[in-house]
């Protein structure tokens, strides 16, 4: 078989089985692999409404016919499971070098399910696969966790040096473990799937972590044509400027650019911009201060992942990032003006293994609460202001859920209704909205508030890149660019490189060289549009109504920035028109026909 | 001729073990690869297949590498038993780095972005 593997791999965490199914060739056509793959397997085996933490939920890692296979940025995986903070079906994907080893063993998805007893840790090197005690892991912070796992892997299974740096990590720090709702999957060095806290689902399943070598291959099937390809590629990136950009600052150039065009996230979003944060506009401030060496991903060629050191003996490791969204949810968002202090917040949230764009949410929430003194004091125990360092003692609590950190962990929407003000959490669906202010742009509200997995920047493109700049075309360009993108997840292309129009036909280039059989963009397209029709489905019969495809009452009603609000209920009757769904944000009959999808919309229907 | 390597350069994308794979295999697989870049927290080490020995040596040294201690092993270019690496891992049959032919062309100079590695005459 040329590109997938063609196996699935699923552990019951309950009895320890572990066995392999063939993937089924029709899912593979309509579903391509990854995100889509994932969608359709938790439609088909879960009760949209169970509790996400419970063990009849399924973590999926999953990997596509591209991964592994040589395209650039084809690297990256997708976890997948029902979202204990937004309900949603939610699948936020993650770099480094598991992906393809899962893929090069020889399996297309990885399924976990049940619960096991105790906690254990997956070993999957081909066709040895394992579950091993991590009794003695539990507790360890995420790079405690991955040291001690390659330690165990060379003693007890006299891997050499080669093999111990070739083989792929993911785990749980103690926030997973903690069950905090917004606890993320740690991977290689301080990469994670970060989004919609699935490290509480891995948690919660006493699943610690996945460790994967593999020696196997991938087959393509035209490879001169895939060669060539490449070739032309690198050319054409070679000129382009925002891929320079990345090549040299990664996503640090955006900060600078959001707050100097007043888009930034700050001070829980009342702000478009921080004072404190104009030093750091220049890129190249950044760089010299905190870089250490550009990190790619496995076969990517741009290497936008920056590993960083502050000179602080209390925090001696390098890090990945902070990425542009740690910066300002974390930075500008509570007002923390200090490129070092950001740094301490994102090395605590990697090593506890916590999404920083939700935490960072969260605290500058605290501080909100706080200043206008609906938070007292005396329930955390010290003062809490815009910019306060105490933020990195809460970033503690919270992953440890100590104190006041134990109440925060349970999610934004809790928390902040705890207090009375649950408008002051800015989030969508119980998520932390990203770093772009949209009421800076329009369609960035839109599209975090259709999002099915909550307010996620991933799942669309920026209104702000070439081509994407006609705001009478905005509802258009969401839509069509939700759709590639969970096509492109499912390949699984990096959304990051291949962001919206730029390089769109490479998907399909791609697909037809490495699989062999001919994919068009039109094909890609409604493949894309009917995996986005399914995750909404899966959202609809947990419960999800139209009212939770909201924003913050902040931003359809404050004007913070730049004088305007987002003016949501037109936008969203013309999305749904477009998306061929009713007013209540359900898909038509006629819709879902055109999808193939008639059955799976009895349910709704 | 021969392959110059800026390791400082090299960002672990390790495009070139995917290339030599398809290369010299026809299939896309990091182990049947004549380059195999070792992946460290302040730089990467692009290291490239040289001749096959068939003793283990006993060197247990290591090398300093911009002032950072780096196992000899890592930085050697045999192919030798105690090794995983520049092996076919079905047979285990050696492999060395042939430059993809004569004139010397090698892929994976061609393919790496981050240019830490370049075609330069002897000198």
């Amino acid at each position: 078989m040329f590109g997938w593997k063609g196996k699935i791999l699923r552990i019951d965490l309950t009895t320890h089985l572990i066995r392999t199914e063939a993937m089924p060739a029709l899912l593979m056509k309509e579903y391509i692999g990854g995100r889509g793959m994932c969608a359709r397997i938790l439609f088909d085996e879960i009760d949209p409404r169970i509790d996400a933490l419970s063990p009849d939920n399924r973590l999926i890692f999953a990997t596509g016919p591209l991964t592994g296979s040589g395209a650039p940025a084809a690297s990256r995986y997708i976890v997948s499971a029902k979202s204990p903070l937004s309900n949603c079906v939610s699948s936020p994907c993650c770099g480094g070098y598991l992906g393809s080893n899962l893929k090069y063993s020889g399996y297309d998805l990885v399924i976990f399910e049940g619960r096991s007893p105790e906690p254990v840790y997956a070993s999957i090197c081909d066709d040895h696969v394992e579950l091993r005690p991590a009794v003695h892991l539990w507790g360890k912070s995420s790079s405690e966790t991955e040291a001690a796992i390659r330690g165990e892997m060379k003693s007890g299974d006299g891997l050499d040096k080669w093999a111990l740096n070739a083989m792929g990590i993911a785990n749980i720090g103690p926030a997973g473990e903690n069950l905090v709702r917004f606890a993320c999957i740690m991977s290689d060095g301080g990469r994670a799937a970060g989004r919609s806290g699935l490290g509480a689902v891995m948690g919660s399943k006493n699943l610690k972590a996945i460790v994967s070598l593999g020696k196997g291959q991938v087959n393509v099937a035209d490879i001169d044509g895939l060669r060539k390809a490449i070739m032309d590629f690198y050319e054409q990136a070679r000129d382009n400027g925002e891929l320079r950009k990345r090549r040299r600052y990664g996503t640090w150039s955006l900060p600078g650019r959001a707050n100097a065009s007043k888009s930034q996230a700050s001070f829980n979003f009342k702000e478009g911009y921080s004072e404190a944060f104009v030093k750091y506009e220049d890129p190249e401030v950044i760089r010299d201060l905190i870089r250490v060496r550009d990190e790619a991903c496995f076969s990517c060629p741009f290497a936008c992942g920056k590993r960083s050191r502050i000179k602080d003996p209390e925090y001696p490791l390098t890090a990945k990032g902070p990425e542009h969204e740690t910066m300002a949810l974390l930075g500008t968002n509570c007002g923390l003006g200090d490129l070092e202090e950001i740094c301490r917040a994102n090395y605590i949230c990697n090593e506890l293994g916590m999404d920083t764009i939700t935490a960072g949410a969260m605290i500058s929430c605290a501080m909100e609460l706080f200043e206008e003194g609906h938070l007292p004091e005396k329930d955390i125990g010290y003062p809490l202001p815009f910019g306060d360092k105490n933020m990195l003692r809460l970033l503690h609590e919270i992953g440890t859920r100590q104190g006041i950190g134990d109440l925060l962990a349970q999610g934004g929407v809790a928390f902040a209704s705890r207090y009375g003000h649950p408008e002051l959490f800015m989030g969508i669906k119980g998520m932390g909205m990203p770093a772009w202010h949209p009421q800076a742009f329009d369609a960035l509200g839109l599209q975090y508030a259709t999002s099915n997995t909550g307010a996620s920047h991933t799942k669309s493109t920026m209104p702000f890149y070439e081509g994407r700049k006609d705001p009478a075309r905005f509802v258009e360009f969401t839509k069509k660019d939700q759709d590639y993108i969970s096509a492109a997840d499912s390949g699984v292309l990096c959304w990051i490189i291949y962001h919206g129009p730029l390089w769109k036909e490479k998907l399909s280039e791609w697909m037809t060289y490495v699989t062999g059989t001919p994919h068009t963009e039109e094909g890609l397209d409604l493949a894309g549009e009917r995996i986005w029709n399914l995750e909404r489905l899966f959202n609809l019969r947990s419960g999800l109504t139209v009212k939770d495809d909201s924003l913050p009452q902040r931003i359809t009603s404050e004007p913070r920035v730049k004088n305007r609000v987002v003016q949501l209920d037109r936008l969203l009757d013309e999305y749904y028109a477009l998306r061929g769904w009713e007013s209540s944000g359900v898909p038509t009959r006629g819709k879902l026909q055109e999808l193939g999808l008639e059955k799976e919309g009895e349910y709704v229907l | 001729m021969r392959i110059k390597i800026d390791h400082r350069a090299c960002t672990g994308c390790k495009q070139c073990e995917i290339v030599c794979s398809l290369a010299h295999t026809g299939s896309v697989n990091p182990w049947r690869s004549r380059i195999r870049v070792y992946v460290g927290e302040e730089f990467c080490l692009p290291v490239i297949a040289g001749p096959y020995t068939e003793a283990a040596c006993n060197s247990k040294g290591t090398v300093i590498v911009d002032g950072i201690e780096v196992d000899e092993c890592v930085v050697c270019r045999a192919s030798c038993p105690v090794k995983s690496i520049y092996k076919e891992p079905d047979t285990g049959i050696p492999l060395k780095c042939d430059f993809c032919g004569d004139p010397p062309n090698p892929q994976c100079v061609a393919w790496c972005g981050p240019n830490a590695l370049t075609l330069v005459e002897d000198t």
